[in-house]
């Protein structure tokens, strides 16, 4: 699903001094995986994402996601890439506030995912995560876990393989946070590949592998239920 | 992105920022509504002076003896038939009408009903004749032509002589207000060769009855227009000259060839009698230049209202950045942001600009009106004093449109130039 090569992504600081974010990172994850990356603040692990979501372009490297090469695509076959290969899941949420939450499912919609029954498949999906009664309500309305599963079901409604998240329970109380962990489960059951970046430790065990990166590098990986292998650490 | 799912969004972006939109909606109204309202008063006052005072054809040359050369005392630059007809042979004139004035005084004493009130007046008057093909659509009643010794003579009176007759004499001396129509039939004595103030030809003095038959912007401004056959007749008997003409009028094939039928006909040792047309022209360029201050002003109002919209998006861009963020994320391109943005601009400028050029419409309707009820007559005084041709109403709308599509054009850039990745961090 996901195939990274050497890739390396830089920017300037406000001193004008090169920082380099992702440090020849290369990664794979298999069709149907579930993934969590973990480590420090500032480590990189945001910008793989973007990176891996095609919101960022600005690197060297490869990353080819879903057999979909991203460096080198233009901008419009990239907003393609984004609205129908993948979803992203934010901590906070990032709801139109203005919209309902059946009208945020929507969003992708109007650039060109679902084109069928566009509103018939946000119903299915804001039932597939519990919220059909809410549907009409606006953001301002749900409580944080309730936002966080239309954020799921708008990530989820152009179809995508992969999910992306970012502390996706970042932002929920312990119980709430369990409940979005068991959704995510649930997706990856059902064979949709999630990649999620997390501080949460129940995100961790629950992911099947563990990506732990270091000043842009990845430095362990393991399995919540194997032993930790170490991938060059320093 | 399809025009459904951009619709949608303009709308529900428009709902939440509906009072900015409001206000910059307001602003495009004023700029329009004054430039529509302007330029429209503009035209209608122009076209009242086109159409009424300075009434001109722009085929017509008027042609006319230089007042004073030495050719006229060596016997050149007399306008006699054979001038007449080297001018009918010069390239582009389509048809020439001879004119003649009645080169001895005249006076009309009239004591008698006048439209049902008591008339008793005797005034000096000039004639002048022409060649019936220059004004036969003006005549309502008989033939114009001479009917000979002892009949009635037919004579055709100016619309605007009978227009400042309604609006100034009539009132003043409490006469009735007239009509071209009324006037038809109306007849009146004249005696040529006779004068109250100048002196008079040697030839006798001849008596006739004039008889209105009808209006002609063509018609002399002062007096009253006559056949032709009749002025030499008239002439004639008088003892003065009755060969040549006092004036020719060419009709040229397109008004494109005006200025070289003009050049041609000095060449010939004649002058243009361009008066009237130097008078149109001189007050339509007095309208047009007044018209056009104002224009300018409307015009920098619609760009203050375009500099308003470039702030207004600029705050709601740098506002919606996450929001902007999140639709990339879900799969909108830098175009389509771009698109999103113009759109909401346009949609408000479209609107402001038709509010402005309904308002500019209504606000027309409503001076007419008063001017109608509360404005008293005066000369020439129009039904409305604007003109409103459809391309002012659509241009209304698409300067509006135009006016917003410029100030949002960087504020849409920024907008499509915006990082995701950065704003969605967090």
């Amino acid at each position: 699903m996901i195939r990274a090569r050497d890739v390396v992504k830089e920017y300037e600081d406000g001193d004008g001094a090169r920082v380099r974010v992702l440090d020849d990172m290369s990664l794979d994850v298999e069709d149907g995986d579930f993934v969590a990356v973990v480590g420090p603040s500032g480590s990189g692990k945001s910008t793989l994402l973007h990176l891996l979501g095609g919101l960022d372009i600005h690197y060297r490297g490869d990353v080819e996601v879903g057999g979909v090469k991203l460096s080198g695509l233009g901008d419009q076959a990239l907003a393609r890439f984004r609205n129908s290969h993948v979803g992203f899941v934010f901590q906070s949420f990032h709801l139109i506030p203005n919209l309902s939450a059946l009208e945020n499912v929507l969003l992708p919609s109007h650039f060109g995912a679902g084109t069928g029954d566009a509103r018939k498949r946000a119903e299915a999906l804001l039932e597939r995560v519990g919220l059909k009664e809410k549907k009409d309500r606006a953001p301002v309305r749900l409580s944080g876990g309730e936002r966080q599963r239309v954020a799921i079901a708008r990530a989820l409604f152009g179809g995508p393989r992969l999910l992306l998240c970012d502390e996706p329970t970042g932002n929920l109380d312990a119980a709430t946070g369990a409940g979005v962990i068991r959704l995510f489960q649930e997706l990856h059951q059902e064979g949709l590949t999630v990649l999620a970046v997390t501080h949460e430790d129940r995100m961790s065990a629950a992911a099947r592998r563990v990506l732990r990166l270091k000043e842009g590098r990845l430095v362990e990986e393991s399995s919540p239920s194997a032993p930790v292998a170490s991938q060059g650490a320093p | 992105m399809r025009l459904e799912a951009l619709s949608r969004l303009v709308r529900l972006s428009l709902a939440r920022e509906r009072k900015g939109a409001f206000f910059s909606a307001f602003g495009v109204a004023m700029g329009v509504g004054a430039l529509v309202f302007f330029v429209g008063l503009g035209l209608g006052v122009g076209r009242v002076i086109r159409e009424k005072i300075f009434p001109t054809d722009s085929r017509l040359v008027d042609v006319v003896p230089p007042a004073v050369s030495l050719g006229s005392l060596l016997g050149g630059g007399k306008l006699d038939a054979a001038a007449v007809e080297r001018l009918a042979a010069l390239p582009g004139v389509e048809a020439t009408y001879r004119k003649m004035g009645i080169r001895v005084p005249a006076v009309t004493r009239y004591d008698g009903s006048f439209f049902g009130a008591r008339l008793r007046m005797g005034m000096e008057v000039l004639a002048v004749g022409v060649d019936p093909g220059l004004v036969r659509s003006d005549v309502a009643m008989g033939e114009f032509k001479d009917a000979g010794d002892g009949q009635p003579i037919p004579a055709l009176v100016s619309t605007r002589l009978l227009e400042l007759y309604n609006k100034t004499f009539a009132p003043a001396r409490k006469l009735p207000q007239l009509s071209a129509n009324m006037l038809v039939g109306f007849g009146f004595p004249v005696e040529f060769n006779r004068s109250y103030v100048a002196a008079t030809a040697p030839g006798p003095v001849t008596a006739a009855q004039a008889q209105v038959v009808g209006a002609s912007d063509r018609a002399m401004f002062a007096g009253i227009t006559i056949p032709l056959e009749t002025a030499i007749r008239l002439n004639r008997a008088s003892g003065v000259d009755a060969d040549t003409f006092t004036g020719v009028t060419l009709v040229a094939s397109d008004p494109a060839r005006v200025p070289a039928l003009m050049e041609a006909a000095k060449a010939m040792g004649f002058e243009i009698d361009d008066q009237e047309r130097r008078l149109a022209e001189n007050a339509g360029a007095a309208v047009a230049l007044t018209t056009s201050a104002l224009a300018l002003l409307s015009v920098l109002i619609c760009l203050l209202a375009a500099v308003n919209i470039a702030h207004a998006m600029s705050a709601s861009v740098r506002a919606r950045a996450r929001e902007i963020g999140v639709m990339q994320a879900v799969g909108a391109s830098r175009s389509d942001v771009r698109n999103i943005v113009l759109a909401e601009a346009g949609v408000v400028g479209a609107f402001g600009g038709a509010v402005g050029t309904a308002v500019a419409l209504l606000l027309a309707l409503l001076v007419d009106r008063f001017a109608s009820g509360y404005l008293p007559s005066f000369p020439f005084k129009p039904e409305s004093f604007f003109s409103f041709p459809w391309p002012v109403v659509v241009g209304g709308v698409v300067l509006g449109l135009v006016a917003a599509l410029c100030g949002a054009y960087f504020p849409s850039r920024r907008a499509a130039a915006t990082d995701p990745a950065r704003t969605l961090a967090g």
